[in-house]
């Protein structure tokens, strides 16, 4: 039997009226605490347009049927294969400490326990920020939040943990790096030849997602439009000669945690995403030879669950219309999102609070994974807040959650369980419908790079946190063991550590000392003239804007010129950029 | 501190950390509580925030610290403060500050420290009831 449109309205009103309102009226509440959608809610009678085929335009139900990951997942369960541990062919887990050499040695240990894959390379905020570990700025900072790294020769120690199997031809790298990307990726690069691997083998993923770090996260370095440079020259370069390596890896995860809202999130990195494709269009590149080799990292979570699911399929159909309508691109892979994991809870809902409740929430943010396309990952482990790094007990916790999401729960048995769904697909459009707005006005200011410059993102960021944290203390928003739920009678349930912590301390607190005598000794052993010549080159082409600058820093890399050499080069060239005040 | 002047407050992020978003927070928070609040921005040298501590006449200096550097750099400005002989000021540390370290930051002089889920009308109060103690 057809409903026709009116005769549902009809219904509706009478089901308020009848049941709806009185109910509301006997508990005396000002409006109903649930809603309820409706064939009226949405308009399903474009579905193909709107929503799709997974692995259709606009990828709304996903990028694809099902990913690699679930291809095999039941017969790697028998297997007891352990995903987190990597693979061959797959880049390992996050992580870096101490001097490089403490860290090849970490990677050592992990491998001979098992644990494969390429390197997921954290660095230190020196090295995030291009400085060397003598700088001033580096007191205290070196080899602590990620592995130190000055020099080529630094990080030809780290890859020394990555020979045979694990060459890098065969294994992906990772380098969380973003306002010295294009000198990273120059390491790699120079790397490759020492080891005579043709850069067309390489594969791996540079952060490199600069305009982010303006609106959170805070390591830049050059002014937004002179960073944007240099991001040109690491697509153009990359795309030339490495067309298996990722370009970037552009996060909105950053910006939400800093504090966004969802929709701000959203366009704020869609916002970032174009400023990106025009800066490729720019170097001369078609969109299709470069955008397919654009990555995302992650956008933001939270824990409300129905709107991270719409959130995620709202950004793949956002993605998808802005390169195939925008930049007429033609190619399937340059409209999707590829990214390596969907929702989450985002590590900012996490509390230092009763922390093993971290895990109860992790499992939602899970559940929001596994039903917007990707692993249901538990992420992040119960301990992240407590800033003693991820315990393995933590760690373990996390893997079983997500292997029971999958397995028992049986949660990625269905692509985009939601689909249809008359309150997911008008969350969907509504959530789509705001950001587009947004982004209109951001546009309108100039774009992603205008409306850093003009303070209007991280601004607006900055306020966002502040709305949150009130909403917090007047008890409009609610978290368990922070602003509700306690008191004596509830109990604070811990856990021990079985490993207390992740990195050897006692090689964190030498770390510095150590890594400066390693710059000590390379500037001694170094040739000088090779060093300057190539830094005065470097220098002559920064001043001539159409210029690529890779092969002048990868020249400079090559000589042993250090990360802060060529970094103060470009400062004194570009400028450097300056903190935002409030 | 003048009877009925406002409180003056400096909140600074020493280090390369550029997680702002408690420092944002507390910036505004603090003000909406009356508060006289100079943020500094981030990347802020231990004697850069002395230097301005001194120079803005502050009677609280706030530091927000995630790296895991919040040892360091502390001490190097309740150093910089004595120094100047500024040490009169009120120093409160906020940020992911493990417990042990907690107690390790109060030996060097810090009063207060503030980690994830402070109320902003608590560190407020905290810092009233202090000054008042103090004056």
């Amino acid at each position: 039997m057809r409903n026709s449109k009116k005769e549902i309205k009809e219904a509706l009103k009478k089901w308020e009226d009848e049941i709806l309102n009185p109910r509301v009226q006997k508990f005396k509440l000002d409006k109903s605490p649930t809603s309820f959608y409706t064939p009226l809610s949405s308009d399903s009678s474009h579905f193909l347009e709107k929503v799709g085929f997974p692995g259709e335009f606009p990828y709304t139900a996903g990028n694809s049927p099902f990913e690699f990951w679930r291809a095999y997942a039941e017969f790697g369960a028998k297997l007891n294969y352990r995903s987190d541990w990597g693979g061959t062919g797959r880049s390992g887990k996050y992580g870096g400490f101490g001097t490089p050499a403490d860290y090849r040695d970490y990677l050592l240990k992990m491998q001979s326990m098992g644990r494969k894959g390429g390197p997921n390379i954290a660095f230190d905020l020196v090295t995030q920020c291009g400085y060397d570990s003598d700088s001033t700025f580096a007191e205290g900072e070196v080899g602590r939040v990620g592995v130190a790294v000055d020099s080529l020769q630094d990080f030809a120690v780290i890859y020394e943990a990555f020979t045979g199997e694990l060459d890098i031809d065969k294994v992906p790298s990772n380098f969380t790096i973003n306002a010295p990307a294009a000198v990273l990726i120059a390491m790699y690069v120079c790397l490759a030849k020492k080891r005579g691997i043709p850069l067309d083998k390489l594969t791996g993923t540079p952060q490199n997602d600069i305009l982010k770090e303006f609106i959170a996260r805070g390591t830049y370095i050059y002014p937004p439009a002179q960073s944007m440079r240099l991001f040109r020259d690491t697509c153009v370069f990359c795309c030339k000669h490495m067309p298996e390596f990722n370009i970037n890896s552009i996060g909105g995860y950053h910006i939400r945690e800093a504090g966004a809202t969802r929709v701000q999130d959203l366009a704020f990195s869609m916002a970032n995403g174009i400023a990106y494709i025009k800066a490729g269009l720019a170097g001369g590149l078609g969109v299709d030879e470069f955008a397919p080799a654009f990555t995302f990292n992650a956008f933001g979570g939270s824990m409300e669950i129905y709107k991270e699911i719409a959130f995620q399929r709202a950004a793949r159909r956002m993605w998808a219309h802005i390169l195939r309508d925008r930049f007429h691109a033609k190619n399937p892979k340059s409209m999707q999102i590829r990214q390596p994991i969907t929702a989450h809870i985002g590590c900012s809902s996490t509390t230092l609070q009763r922390p093993l409740n971290n895990l109860a929430r992790a499992v939602v943010g899970g559940m929001a994974a596994g039903m917007s396309g990707a692993i249901p990952g538990a992420f992040p482990p119960f301990d992240e807040p407590l800033g003693l790094g991820h315990s393995q007990e933590a760690t373990q916790l996390q893997q079983d959650a997500s292997r029971i999401m999958v397995f028992e729960a049986k949660v990625t048995d269905v692509c985009d369980p939601w689909a249809g769904s008359y309150f997911m697909e008008s969350l969907t459009d509504k959530i789509e419908e705001d950001a587009l707005a947004e982004l209109e006005k951001i546009e309108k200011m100039g774009g992603a790079v205008a409306a850093i410059e003009n303070g209007y993102m991280p601004r607006a960021v900055a306020k966002s946190a502040y709305e949150r944290q009130k909403k917090i203390e007047k008890q409009e928003e609610l978290v368990v063991g922070v602003n509700c739920f306690v008191g004596e009678h509830e109990i604070d349930v811990s856990i021990n550590r079985l490993v207390e912590a992740t990195y050897n301390p006692e090689l964190m607190k030498t770390a510095e000392e150590r890594q400066k005598a390693n710059l000590a000794r390379l500037k001694r052993e170094r040739n000088g003239k090779a060093v300057l010549t190539s830094l005065r080159d470097l220098k002559v082409q920064a001043e001539d804007k159409d210029k690529n600058l890779m092969p002048a820093i990868c020249e400079c890399v090559e000589n042993d010129a250090t990360l802060q050499e060529i970094s103060d080069v470009l400062r004194e060239v570009l400028g450097e950029a300056q903190p935002m005040k409030l | 501190m003048g009877e009925g002047s406002k409180i003056r407050v400096l909140i600074a992020k020493p280090g390369l950390d550029g997680h702002e978003r408690g420092a944002h927070v507390v910036v505004y928070g603090l003000r909406d509580e009356g508060f006289e609040v100079i943020y500094t921005g981030i990347r802020q040298s231990p004697a850069q925030i002395v230097s301005a501590a001194v120079q803005e006449d502050v009677d609280v200096v706030g530091l927000s610290i995630l790296s895991g550097a919040h040892i360091s750099l502390t001490k190097k400005v309740m150093q910089g403060l004595k120094a100047k002989g500024a040490d009169d000021i009120l120093v409160t540390v906020g940020g992911i500050i493990p417990e042990e370290d907690k107690k390790t930051l109060k030996k060097m002089g810090v009063e207060g420290v503030f980690t994830s889920g402070a109320k902003i009308k608590d560190i407020a109060a905290f810092i009233r009831a202090k000054l008042r103690e103090s004056s």
